[in-house]
């Protein structure tokens, strides 16, 4: 385990321990999350890419910030979540949870930076880095079935539970319940869209991605 | 009109003054605390010159808080479920709509002045594979919207949806096809080399360093001295500093205070000539 890791696994508990009597559970919550993510970018750095997949990593960053922005007008119809589900199938866990993370992070640039940012890079993360170790595990198929199931729950219980914990900041349980429960529309319209994109693009998509494997290596 | 001087510093130094600040922010509810943050950040929107305002979805979270929150000792009136309405529920809503505007209106005054090379320049050295892919990124997409209008024109049709579905389908093979290329290319120019600099080039200077010290030792005062402690719920109850005050009220209001001394010399020198 490389070292920075260590540190960082040190830091976790310190930190709750020294700031749960301050009754700050956004601050405490927003350092965890950041913890939880720096370990993956440290070994992503410590791995010698090749950078014919740092190049690849970045076109499907730059597809996903794309399709976002494509669809402005419209802020729940975003098919961010389904770019990086297919990533997250084709190039890998690893590669899955980069792209999750730093697409919601650029797109950021054009949508505005906030404090709501850290937690949809989290969130799109772990959509990513989920669904590349379910098709690794074969739980995952290359079907549109399976991969529209798979988009619509993740959308809903990991998109929504994780970014809504934003309401952590009103530190009030009761406000952060009705927040949650005034959001189920709004992240049922979310995971709905992003189905039918997966429907829509899923498969050709991945043929496209696997003929560049074949063809370049 | 005075420009913002703040800008032109070192990225490091502004990265330090928007971390601690929007840190403190969060972080300190004392009211006191909440009105320098939030005319200090007001004031430093109108110095950038942004006219960006999200306040009716505060003024209504404002409302809902305080009504879901029942814990309080001082009843104000029972709500029509029969939940008691308190004065430290309504100071907590408050103090908490207040915390959210400050830090949005922090965001708005970071996203204007730490533009993303600034932030590829601090990372760079760090974790250069990711800000290598970030920069690309921020290349590829207004790359991406010339070539989706180059296959707009070639690809009339009657059939929005035909043609939307042509569109993408054309679009992710192109640049997936020129990504290799790409790739190949950056290659042959000695990708990986030692010795690789960035675009933007800022210099540490005196200056820098002296305000980066400035700001380190004022938020550590802040957090070593922590005597500004409050508690809403159940009982309102502070604790004040004055020290503490204008310590906090000289960190938040840096850049204003920076700009106007940049501005006061250059008139001086001006007048001299």
């Amino acid at each position: 385990m490389p070292k920075p890791i260590k540190i960082i696994l040190l830091l976790m508990p310190l930190t709750t321990l020294l700031l749960v009597d301050s009754n700050n559970y956004y601050f405490i919550s927003l350092l965890l999350i950041i913890y939880a993510m720096l370990p993956f970018f440290i070994i992503y750095e410590k791995r010698k890419v090749q950078l014919r997949e740092l190049v690849m990593i970045a076109v499907m960053i730059a597809i996903a910030v794309a399709g976002r922005s494509a669809f402005f007008m419209l802020p729940q119809i975003k098919p961010m979540v389904a770019i990086v589900i297919i990533s997250g199938i084709c190039l890998g866990a690893q590669s899955g949870f980069l792209i999750g993370t730093l697409s919601a992070f650029i797109s950021n640039f054009i949508f505005g930076q906030g404090p709501w940012t850290i937690w949809q890079m989290f969130a799109t993360g772990s959509i990513g880095f989920l669904a590349g170790i379910l098709y690794y595990n074969n739980i995952l198929m290359k079907t549109k079935t399976s991969i529209c199931i798979f988009g619509g729950i993740t959308t809903f219980f990991i998109y929504g539970g994780i970014v809504n914990l934003n309401s952590l900041m009103t530190n009030n349980i009761a406000t952060i319940i009705a927040y949650y429960v005034y959001s189920i529309p709004f992240d049922l319209l979310h995971a709905s869209s992003t189905i039918v994109f997966l429907y829509l693009i899923a498969i050709p998509m991945i043929e496209k991605i696997e003929r560049i494997k074949t063809k370049y290596g | 009109m005075i420009r913002c001087y703040f800008s032109d510093y070192h990225p490091i130094v502004l990265f330090i003054y928007f971390i601690s600040v929007i840190s403190f922010a969060i972080f300190l509810m004392h009211p006191v605390c909440l009105l320098i943050s939030i005319s200090a950040a007001i004031s430093y929107l109108a110095l950038l010159r942004i006219k960006k305002y999200m306040l009716a979805i505060f003024l209504i979270i404002s409302i809902i808080n305080p009504l879901f929150n029942h814990a309080g000792v001082t009843i104000l009136f029972y709500l029509p479920t029969g939940n008691p309405f308190t004065l430290e529920s309504l100071l907590y809503g408050i103090a908490t709509s207040f915390m959210i505007i400050t830090v949005i209106a922090w965001f708005c005054c970071y996203n204007k002045v730490v533009t993303s090379d600034k932030l590829l320049y601090l990372f760079g050295k760090l974790l250069p594979q990711l800000s290598l892919i970030i920069s690309m990124v921020l290349r590829l997409i207004p790359l991406y919207k010339i070539r989706f209008n180059k296959i707009m024109h070639a690809n009339p049709s009657d059939n929005a949806f035909k043609t939307a579905a042509l569109v993408v389908s054309i679009m992710v093979t192109w640049s997936m096809e020129t990504a290799i290329d790409t790739a190949d290319s950056m290659k042959a120019r000695g990708y990986g080399l030692p010795n690789r600099t960035t675009f933007s080039n800022y210099k540490l200077t005196t200056r820098d360093i002296v305000v980066s010290i400035g700001l380190v030792v004022m938020s550590g005062y802040l957090i070593c001295s922590n005597k500004l402690a409050v508690t809403y719920i159940p009982i309102f109850n502070y604790t004040q500093s004055l020290p503490d005050f204008i310590i906090y009220t000289i960190l938040c209001y840096t850049p204003i205070i920076l700009s106007i001394m940049e501005e006061l010399k250059w008139k001086y020198l001006i007048s001299k000539i």
